[in-house]
């Protein structure tokens, strides 16, 4: 008990490290998702394929490479020192807008054609067609998907461990190493579920909210 | 003068050509139905009208006002009719730009056979949404249009429901005034109850008699042979792209003289 409270406080600064992370990431990655997966639809093909490619690049690699990346980037090449804080918020945000652009676009194609046709019938512009009928019901269709991204990024928040961002698992990793007692890990991995388990209350109840004109046929 | 007047309206798509050479004029008040076998270009030539599609050849007229035309003798607004081909080999006619294009398409209140009602509006929502956002009207006159238009249909009670909560035939007569919420000068129907389950097509189909008795100009197409029989002033038979008979119910119904309509009667009452 007196080890538990000697480690916890040092823990706890971690939680907050790495709860920034997972907020900066959804605050960028949730909008840029949107003008990716709009951009893949474009009608110019050079935009088309950048963001194509974009969203294949950073789907089709593994996290953990992106991070060490950019970690050694700016340094190497641009001759800029950066923070791991603000590359890991730059890889994962660049992550999972890719992710989220990928959602977005099967939410926006599964919209049937005749709600634009409807929306044309009534005379409304482009703009108002994609703001007032295509936006609203592409946000119903997309967060069960963008739910489990969510939950999946509570977790992955941990692999910025490896660019010695001293968050929650690199505090616990630390600590394991130099007491040789697990104690640490296992508070982590509680740490870790009761945000894994604060998030899905928090997005069930979006879910109930956006579900309310849901078809009960 | 005619409200609607459609001259040799050609349609090609790449593999066929859906409209050959149509012509139709539908004037004020009048309720048209068109009837014909599946694929002979009903919806085609009913989406023309409100340029859901796009002519190949031909001219349209609403409202004493060309919004499309490949006639080069025509004004298209400040511009000459004529056939304009795009990088992809497509041809259509010379449209208005897409501003005054839009006010045309305004004109024309359209209803679907799928009803096409946003999900995730109320009733009064669905019908308010375009009178507001697009005409300008003032909310409050919108709102109180909207009830009047959900008295009409006889949903006053359904105002603030969603659509998922409403049966087809409920859906439907929201459609319908929805579409109607925009004072259209002309409404198009694309089979509106084919979707409904035969029981519940009354409801719809006595909104639409009743739209008809108040000199609503309309243009209807249906497979419902007892409400063309009734209802229309006028009864057109296309087949293969072409109007190949026209007439009263009374002509096209009890002395049909091609032998197409024939058949296609005769089908149409062993079903
Ligand atoms: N977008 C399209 N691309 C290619 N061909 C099309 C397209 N839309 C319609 N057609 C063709 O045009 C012809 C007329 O179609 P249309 O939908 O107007 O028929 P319809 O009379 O409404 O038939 P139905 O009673 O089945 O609704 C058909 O042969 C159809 O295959
Ligand atoms: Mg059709």
């Amino acid at each position: 008990m007196e080890y538990f409270s000697l480690i916890l406080p040092s823990l706890l600064r971690g939680t907050v490290i790495s709860i920034e992370l997972f907020v900066a990431t959804l605050i960028f990655a949730l909008p840029l998702g949107l003008p990716i997966a709009l951009g893949e639809n474009s009608k110019v093909a050079p935009v088309r394929w950048f963001c194509k490619g974009f969203v294949y690049v950073f789907r089709g690699t593994p996290l953990m490479l992106q991070l060490f990346f950019f970690y050694f980037f700016f340094p190497i090449y641009l001759n800029i020192r950066w923070n791991a804080f603000p590359v890991a918020v730059l890889t994962f945000v660049l992550n999972y807008s890719a992710y989220f652009a990928e959602i977005y676009r099967g939410g926006i194609k599964s919209i049937g054609a005749g709600q634009y046709e409807a929306a044309h019938s009534l005379g409304l512009s482009k703009w108002q067609t994609f703001k007032d009928v295509v936006l609203p019901q592409m946000t119903r269709i997309v967060i069960p998907p963008v739910s489990n991204e969510v939950i999946t990024l509570v977790k992955d928040t941990a692999l910025a461990s490896c660019i010695a961002l001293a968050d929650l698992m690199r505090v616990a990793q630390s600590t394991v190493n130099r007491d040789g007692t697990l104690t640490a890990y296992i508070i982590a991995a509680g740490i870790y579920l009761i945000f894994t388990a604060i998030a899905t209350v928090v997005l069930g109840k979006m879910e109930d909210r956006y579900s309310k004109y849901e078809e009960v046929a | 003068m005619a409200l609607l007047e459609m001259k040799h309206i050609v349609k090609e798509y790449p593999n066929c050509k859906a409209l050959n050479d149509v012509s139709l004029s539908v004037e004020p008040g009048e309720t048209v139905a068109i009837i014909g076998p599946s694929g002979s270009g009903k919806s085609t030539l009913l989406r023309c009208v409100n340029c859901l599609v796009r002519i190949t050849s031909g001219e349209i007229e609403l409202d004493g006002k060309i919004f499309a035309s490949s006639n080069p003798e025509s004004m298209v607004g400040d511009r000459k009719g004529a056939q304009i081909a795009d990088k992809s080999g497509n041809t259509e006619a010379q449209y208005l730009p897409e501003k005054q294009l839009k006010e045309a398409v305004c004109e024309t209140g359209m209803v679907f056979q799928h009803f096409n009602l946003f999900p995730h509006m109320t009733c009064l929502e669905n019908i308010t949404y375009a009178p507001i956002k697009v005409k300008g009207i003032d909310r409050a006159k919108a709102v109180s249009r909207g009830e009047e238009l959900l008295a009409l249909v006889g949903l006053s009670a359904k105002r603030d429901e969603y659509p998922g909560r409403l049966s087809g035939g409920q859906k439907q007569r929201i459609a319908i005034a929805r579409a109607l919420a925009m004072d259209p000068d002309v409404m198009l129907f694309d089979e509106p109850t084919s979707a409904l389950d035969p029981e519940i097509t009354g409801e719809v189909l006595s909104v639409m008699r009743q739209l008809s008795d108040a000199n609503t100009t309309m243009i209807v197409v249906t497979h419902e042979m007892g409400f063309a029989k009734e209802v229309a002033d006028r009864v057109i038979f296309m087949n293969e792209g072409r109007i190949v008979e026209e007439g009263t119910p009374k002509e096209i119904f009890e002395a049909p003289k091609s032998v197409r309509l024939k058949e296609f009667l005769g089908a149409m009452l062993k079903a």
